[in-house]
């Protein structure tokens, strides 16, 4: 599938021998800070009067034996996964696969504890599968097309970690388990967990193998692989089944553990495997000799630190720039686009309908400004006493609001993409990454120093961007995979940094759960007028945003010079992406449902559709900030969690239609 | 001037000054100060001055997670500790808010409503017994409490010495863990709250390891292995961990649960300060006595 020098036969049984000498060295070194006797016979027996040996056959050598397991399962899985979906970009954590997990168990610890004690896999499995089951139902329609899968994969995982964020918001002090457990920790401290996955692996592996000759024809096209009498629908299932089983398995046990999945097949088919078997073959086995090595490394250089180095997270960060470097070379394979024709009927007055939409707005605001639950339960006031504090917060969710919406209409015109977000370009995810630092880095960091650090690395990431698609004209698929990368180590770091128990976590929880809490009078002033001017300024853009969605071709023909529009545009997302950023965190699927619900609603233009997607967007925004701070009085949910929730909802019953 | 008159001015003069020591006295004993605060520590050292918080920030975790000494159902909850209520805290006109660096980002919003004390506990590279004298004096300042400082500070110093006595002349050394999952816990050593009672205790803490600025490390149960030392587990244990434990080669071979030494305790807040540490001081004390007799 794809074309690049390093086809050479023999490479990828190089590249495993180089992995098993650099194991071999590392594992070696550590073995031979005893007798290495003794440390090779701990595999077998323990001597219980010494501690050393006690640790190497308890600790050291199972968890050698997870962490080949775990690699080679999660590689396994994730062959099959792209496999399956043609897809050289599905792995266990693209899919939702991993999060879903993730969330299940959390929610699981918190209202039934009871399921963990009857199997915590099933429990992941389950929530494994019904984030899966979610992308797929988002992408069904537009054929389960490779970048189409892999965006909504993301949608979802962002979705998910948000409902996690917010749990862990109210939880904390319960869920700090789950987080190191969400970091991939590897520790072993017997063989009992061994002894769980490597069975169930044998299954999923056999299972694999049995059906490596069937799947073998989804290699060809529908249509053939259909004249050879082969029920894709049911293998395809089964095919995802297992891989689901598998990534299930693995997670249950030792956490989640980025990138292994997604990148051990693409190593190895970038090395010039072609045929299905030998790709499973070196594929699973190059997983395994991965998460080995890079375990083996951690444990050398994490034993002085007064924390615990998740290994799973940090597979993910180390990877993030490996995909960074993948993605140029992979040929994503491209289907007729199907959807961006079908951008809604158009309504028969726009013009009344945005004025409708105005209205609620307005209305929505005042009695957000106006009403409330007080210690004496619901008031209506117009104290300026208390207005103080509800007049900041209903400006910044309006302003931020506005400027996700617009962010979200643009990027998604842009790419001809209905799943772009601002979000997915990777900008929040930067920008998140600098705010984490400046928490941990500084001693007590007032706001501005947080806002600060927050642009910062906003525009890094934008540089980033920039300069990684400067040479393929920001290709509208790239730019969203980028961000792809980006928010995978986002996720790491995050992870990384609350797996350690650290209470100023709790700082890092409450900023990435998206709240229009921190913003005084001042801030939430600025952030309304830059959701004016921002506004403003995307509108010489309107004839750009009209043409963009039909094609490059289309766009050329008419003398649209792409390079500096997507450019251009891709500064203004960036920018209206930074600003609502630094007032409502990174999450808040705004960007993502406003356009949406302004397509579905019958703005079709590109000037209709920025004004109806900004005033839907600063209408589920005010609405969420005041459910938000109504519904649990006087525990707030943050207005980006219900905007998720609520916009979310809708999303999901749109799916009825197409989209 | 005629008598009666004057005896009547004395009458009056006596009135007004019950009156005005009553005026003085009932703020302080009917009412609470008006003191809130977001941080646990802080809360449960009030409650220990006899100065009750008006207002504390997740009032119901508190509950659980500190317990002792209780809140007053009094109390008035102010939601999430890193993002109160600021309606609720505005309408309830606190006189002063009492929170610790963790939360020094909201300080110029809550100094809109009153003015914010921001109060330091685990300062790395101090003495933290020291550090927590000086925190219960100067929130007593703070309330006015501050004759209830020194009571308290002498009561807990009085109760630890008390336990000191009760144990062996030179007591085994101690490993002090927290689980966090069945192959993970949280070891505490240098700059934390049991370090500082083990100091008073006159115990050693076995964890020689690195701890960061909560005094704590976060390590795998192998860590645990080769340290000759009686473990104590903080509770709570999460979902499933005991049994997994049962299975788990490692936890079964260390010295310390092969000859049921093992000490389990009751939570206590890891973080928290005198009042915390006398409670730790107590059931740790208690559970290492009773636990030696059956032991011998």
């Amino acid at each position: 599938m794809t074309t690049t020098s390093l086809t050479r036969p023999r490479a990828p049984a190089l590249l495993c021998l180089a992995l098993v000498i650099a194991l071999l060295g590392l594992a070696g070194a550590s073995l031979a800070r005893q007798d290495l006797a003794t440390a090779l016979g701990a595999l077998f027996h323990a001597s219980p009067e010494d501690a050393e040996s006690l640790v190497r056959h308890y600790a050291w050598w199972p968890r050698l034996a997870m962490s080949l397991l775990a690699g080679g399962g999660l590689a396994l899985a994730g062959v099959l996964m792209q496999q399956v979906l043609r897809n050289p970009l599905a792995a266990p954590t693209t899919l939702g696969v991993a999060s879903g997990a993730n969330l299940a168990l959390m929610a699981a610890t918190l209202l039934a504890p009871g399921l963990l004690l009857v199997g915590r896999e099933w429990v992941a499995l389950a929530g494994g599968a019904g984030a899966m089951a979610l992308v797929f139902a988002l992408t069904w329609r537009r054929g389960l097309a490779p970048v189409v899968v892999v965006l909504a994969g993301l949608v979802v995982n962002l979705y998910f970690g948000a409902l996690g964020m917010v749990l862990l918001l109210f939880h904390q002090e319960a869920l700090k388990g789950l987080l190191v457990w969400g970091a991939g920790s590897l520790a072993q401290n017997g063989w009992s967990d061994a002894a769980f996955l490597a069975p169930r692996l044998a299954i999923g592996g056999v299972t694999a193998w049995l059906l490596l000759r069937p799947l073998a024809v989804l290699e060809l096209d529908d249509a053939s692989a259909k004249s050879l009498g082969v029920s894709l629908k049911h293998l395809r299932l089964a095919g995802l089944g297992v891989a689901v089983f598998l990534t299930g398995c693995v997670v249950s046990v030792v956490g989640v553990i980025g990138f292994i999945g997604l990148a051990a097949p693409n190593i190895v088919r970038l090395a010039g495997t072609r045929r299905l078997g030998e790709r499973v073959l070196w594929s699973t086995l190059l997983g395994a000799l991965l998460l080995a090595t890079t375990d083996q490394l951690l444990q050398r250089v994490s034993g002085s630190l007064p924390t615990l180095i998740p290994t799973g997270a940090t597979t993910a960060a180390l990877g993030a720039p490996l995909l960074l470097w993948l993605i140029p070379r992979l040929k994503l394979e491209r289907r007729p686009d199907v959807a961006t024709s079908a951008f809604g009927r158009r309504h028969a007055a726009p013009g009344r309908l945005a004025a409708t939409l105005a209205v609620a707005a307005m209305a929505a605001a005042v009695v957000a400004l106006l009403v409330g639950q007080t210690h004496m339960g619901w008031t209506v006031t117009d104290d300026w006493a208390v207005l103080e504090w509800r007049l900041p917060r209903l400006l910044a969710a309006a302003g931020s609001g506005v400027l996700l919406a617009v962010a979200g209409t643009l990027i998604q015109r842009l790419t001809a993409n209905p799943m772009a977000s601002p979000e997915i370009l990777g900008i929040s995810g930067g920008s998140a990454i600098a705010l984490i630092a400046a928490i941990f880095l500084l001693p007590a960091p007032g706001n501005l120093t947080l806002v600060l650090a927050g642009t910062g690395g906003a525009l890094a990431t934008l540089g980033v961007l920039v300069w990684l698609n400067r040479h393929s004209g920001f290709r509208p698929e790239r730019l969203l995979l980028s961000g792809v990368a980006i928010t995978a180590l986002f996720d790491a770091v995050r992870a990384i940094v609350l797996a350690g128990g650290d209470p100023r976590g709790q700082q890092v929880i409450a900023w990435l759960s998206g709240s229009t809490y921190y913003v005084d009078l001042p801030a939430a002033l600025a952030v309304a007028a830059a959701a004016l001017l921002l506004m403003l300024a995307s509108q010489p853009f309107t004839r750009w945003l009209d043409i963009l969605p039909l094609g490059a071709p289309t766009a050329r023909s008419l003398g649209i010079g792409l390079d500096r529009a997507r450019l251009t545009l891709l500064l203004l997302v960036a920018l209206l992406t930074a600003c609502a950023t630094l007032v409502v965190g990174p999450l808040s699927f705004v960007g993502l449902l406003a356009p949406h619900m302004a397509r579905l609603m019958g703005f079709t233009r590109a000037r209709m559709h920025l004004a109806g997607a900004a005033l839907i967007g600063a209408l589920l925004m005010v609405v969420a900030d005041w459910l938000g701070r109504q519904l649990l009085f006087p525990q707030e949910i943050p207005a980006g969690l219900v905007a998720s929730l609520v916009g979310g909802s809708y999303f999901l019953w749109g799916l009825r239609r197409p989209l | 001037m005629p008598l009666p008159c004057l005896r009547r001015r004395l009458v009056c003069h006596r009135l007004s000054l019950l009156l005005l020591t009553l005026l003085v006295i009932l703020p302080v004993h009917g009412e609470p100060a008006r003191v809130v605060t977001l941080d646990w520590t802080l809360a449960e050292t009030l409650v220990a001055l006899g100065a009750e918080p008006a207002a504390v920030a997740q009032a119901d975790a508190y509950h659980v997670w500190v317990g002792e000494p209780a809140l007053p159902a009094s109390v008035a909850d102010l939601g999430l500790r890193t993002q109160p209520n600021l309606e609720r805290l505005a309408s309830l006109a606190p006189e002063r808010i009492l929170i610790s660096p963790m939360f020094a980002n909201l300080g110029p919003r809550l100094s809109r409503i009153a003015p914010v004390e921001n109060l330091a506990l685990y300062s790395p590279d101090t003495d933290t017994w020291q550090e927590m004298r000086t925190l219960t004096r100067r929130i007593a300042a703070l309330v006015e409490h501050p004759a209830a400082a020194e009571r308290l500070i002498a009561d807990t110093e009085a109760a630890l010495a008390r336990q000191r006595r009760r144990l062996p002349p030179s007591p085994e050394p101690l490993l002090i863990v927290q689980f966090m999952d069945d192959r993970h816990v949280r070891v505490f050593g240098e700059n934390g709250l049991y370090q500082a009672v083990l100091d008073r205790l006159g115990i050693d803490n076995a964890w020689s390891g690195r701890t960061n600025a909560w005094g704590f490390s976060l390590v795998g149960l192998e860590a645990l292995s080769g340290i000759e030392a009686r473990l104590v587990v903080v509770e709570p244990y999460p979902v499933g961990v005991e049994a997994a434990l049962a299975d788990s080669g490692l936890w079964q071979s260390l010295p310390s649960v092969r000859d049921g030494s093992m000490i389990t305790l009751p939570p206590v807040w890891s973080f928290g300060a005198l009042p915390s540490a006398r409670r730790f001081a107590e059931t740790l004390v208690t559970a290492l006595t009773e636990h030696g007799d059956d032991h011998d």
